[in-house]
């Protein structure tokens, strides 16, 4: 049996992974409830913007922001947000077979977010026209590089991670354009009441075209930094999950190592005890042969 | 008369009886002004230009730079990239990018 000072060791070291797998689930779950919290606020921003984009636009073809004159450049632009370390487990996989499904190289082109995506797409032989890292941060993401690319197409969908609880997180594929207008449909009855914007009733600068071009290139930007938000709270979700596991685990090691130590305290007790009964018989039978002698 | 409409709503004044408007600085992720302000300062592609209470209905592109804010609360500069400015009776909302 191991010494109880060897034991001990183990004992601390252990009780160091809990404190600190408690610390990762904490930090985790705080990012969990912040990325939630600027959502919500750009929900409110896009609300009003869409507000102000349905009060002017006679038609509803959304154009990402690249205006009446300037054609698409291709049919379909795939943006694929997957994780950048390789601790994910199969939800990138899965992400890349959903967006693979219908790809057609002639007719689609793909920018992939993120490291481990990009490592499975090349794995398989598959051209990406660019990569990004996905942010580090969750405040202040710089989507517009990825916002000019959409404007060249007529159609841009999103395969990200998805969240849907702390224990579950799924693929999901989104048509942007028709996502911009299902969410703008939700704020459509407030303007109902409301008058219609237009060079009647405005003043523009430069003119109403400019206008709307960047009330779409806003929208864009807000709905692509939400759903590398929605990513990033789905990866938070699911390491959260694994902190949660490994804090549980740890804390079982922790008990199974405290009842080690204290066996072995208890053996090392027990075999001194014996060694002292021992003794002491030892001692009580030499004293009776000592006794037995004498009366002799 | 200018075939732009005018504001109908009475106007807003302060506890010294000087004119305000509602003004609302943000952006998705971050909010720089929410109060009532005296008037703000932006550029657009014609230049610099101040809006302040009782102005036209007005929607225009802002182009990178500073965005003053003459407040009660007290004075603000914003450091901008790109923006739009949508003014409508009395309620000045800015747009930012970032």
């Amino acid at each position: 049996m191991r010494r109880p000072q060897e034991i001990q060791q183990d004992v601390d070291t252990m009780a160091t992974m809990v404190n600190l797998t408690s610390v990762f689930e904490s930090l985790a779950s705080m990012r969990i409830s912040q990325i939630k919290k600027k959502v919500e606020q750009s929900e409110k921003f896009f609300g009003e913007l869409w507000n102000i984009y349905s009060q002017i636009r006679l038609d509803q073809t959304f154009r990402f922001g690249r205006g009446d004159q300037t054609k698409a450049e291709k049919e379909q632009l795939k943006i694929l947000i997957t994780a950048d370390g390789g601790f994910s487990g199969d939800i990138d996989q899965r992400l890349i077979r959903l967006a693979l499904e219908d790809y057609n190289k002639d007719k689609h082109d793909i920018i992939i977010v993120g490291h481990h995506g990009a490592v499975q797409l090349a794995q398989q032989g598959i051209d990406f026209k660019k990569y990004y890292k996905l942010p580090k941060q969750d405040e202040g993401i710089n989507v517009e590089p990825i916002t000019r690319d959409a404007r060249g197409y007529n159609e841009v969908m999103a395969y990200y991670q998805s969240y849907k609880s702390l224990s579950v997180q799924n693929v999901k594929k989104m048509n942007i354009g028709r996502a911009l207008a299902d969410k703008g449909q939700a704020s459509l009855e407030q303007i109902m009441n409301d008058e219609v914007i237009n060079e009647e009733t405005h003043i523009f600068e430069p003119n109403t075209n400019e206008v709307i071009e960047r009330i779409e290139y806003f929208m864009t930007t807000i709905i692509i930094s939400q759903i590398i938000l929605e990513s990033k709270l789905a990866q938070y979700a699911s390491r959260f999950k694994a902190m949660t596991a490994a804090h549980e685990r740890a804390d079982e090691s922790l008990a199974d190592f405290k009842m080690m130590f204290n066996r072995s305290k208890r053996a090392i007790k027990d075999t001194r005890l014996k060694e002292i009964v021992i003794g002491m018989r030892k001692v009580k039978s030499a004293r009776e042969a000592k006794k037995k002698a004498a009366m002799l | 008369m200018s075939k732009h409409k005018k504001i109908d709503k009475p106007e807003l004044k302060d506890g010294k009886g000087k004119p305000i408007m509602e003004l609302k600085v943000y952006s998705a992720f971050k909010s720089y002004f929410d109060d009532m302000a005296y008037s703000v300062s932006a550029v657009n592609h014609t230049g610099p230009f101040d809006i302040l209470p009782r102005h036209h209905n007005f929607m225009t592109l802002i182009k990178s730079g500073e965005i003053k804010v003459t407040a009660p609360s007290g004075d603000q500069s914003i450091v901008v990239n790109q923006g739009l400015m949508h003014v409508k009776a009395d309620r000045v909302v800015v747009f930012l990018d970032t």
